[in-house]
């Protein structure tokens, strides 16, 4: 059940992205060259959402489903892997419009190149992992 | 450019609500590229990578077959976009997605991959998720992110197209 529901949450979260062009090279092009507030206004307002969600979540002690309390793990600060590969993803944002989820919309609405962009970002994570245990973080 | 159909102050919040979603539903982190890892360590388990309990990301999996299905559905009911005014981003005639740019997006695409992974995430995971809970680490990845951006944008756009 929790599988089906996630799915479909993708599914609806998918349709945001789409509705909001948020997956186009162009948007993407239009941000980076201060065109247009749209996508700061999305990335910004995303995030002040998730802030306040989690202060509601702290605050009224808010339960999972099943019952449990919810505890965070911010991810680990790794100033190498964080800077390096932030800006080696940042590239490749910049380059192809897209980052993990517009590459798989990319996937299903322009399947030709989509793919194609979806067969190299699994590449490089393949890369990754060759290589993970020689990257000092 | 037009305006989307779903205005930055509709999409934005709605993104957001993805983090407290996630907690509720799956006691999960919204994050999406480690389903690259989770999918290849179905593949390559002889890798130490990707030789590890894979269910923590299947949400993940799950969260990408969605997302996948929904540009599947946009592929049959909505027209291929043809932005207006193309002038500022090169000379791009029509469309960026057209088969002659697969090896642009080949490449770009892994960077995206390598670049996810090393940083320990993406957009999903760094920028909305790590910055929403003031994490140190996901501030310096987003910055870097957009640095990163930049220089494509400006500097490597121009000499592809």
């Amino acid at each position: 059940m929790k599988i089906i529901l996630t799915i479909i949450i993708g599914y609806l979260f998918g349709w945001i992205l789409i509705g909001t062009e948020a997956f186009s090279w162009y948007r993407i092009q239009e941000m980076f060259h201060f065109q247009s507030f749209h996508m700061y206004g999305v990335l910004s307002s995303a995030i002040a959402t998730g802030v306040l969600s989690l202060f509601l979540i702290k605050k009224f002690k808010i339960k999972s489903l099943d019952g449990n309390s919810i505890v965070l793990k911010p991810k680990p600060i790794q100033l190498k892997s964080n800077i390096i590969g932030g800006l080696i993803f940042g590239l490749g944002w910049g380059l192809s419009g897209a980052c993990s989820a517009p590459v798989f919309i990319l996937a299903g609405k322009e399947w030709q190149v989509g793919g194609v962009l979806l067969l190299g970002s699994l590449i490089g994570v393949m890369i990754y992992g060759i290589f993970e245990s020689k990257l000092s973080r | 450019m037009n305006s989307p159909f779903l205005p930055w102050y509709v999409a934005g919040p709605l993104i957001g609500l993805m983090v407290p979603t996630l907690l509720i539903l799956r006691e999960k982190q919204f994050g999406l590229s480690s389903s690259y890892r989770a999918l290849l360590s179905r593949i390559f388990k002889k890798i130490p990578y990707f030789n590890y309990d894979y269910k923590l990301d299947n949400f993940q999996v799950q969260l990408i077959i969605g997302i996948f299905l929904s540009g599947l559905t946009a592929h049959f009911i909505l027209p291929n976009e043809s932005p207006e005014n193309l002038s500022d981003y090169g000379k791009i005639a029509s469309t960026i997605y057209t088969v002659k740019n697969a090896l642009f997006f080949l490449l770009s695409g892994i960077l995206v991959g390598f670049g996810a992974r090393y940083a320990n995430g993406c957009t999903a995971g760094h920028c909305i998720m790590g910055v929403s809970q003031m994490s140190r680490a996901s501030i310096i990845s987003t910055i870097c992110f957009f640095i990163g951006g930049l220089i494509s944008s400006y500097l490597l756009i121009p000499i592809f197209f």
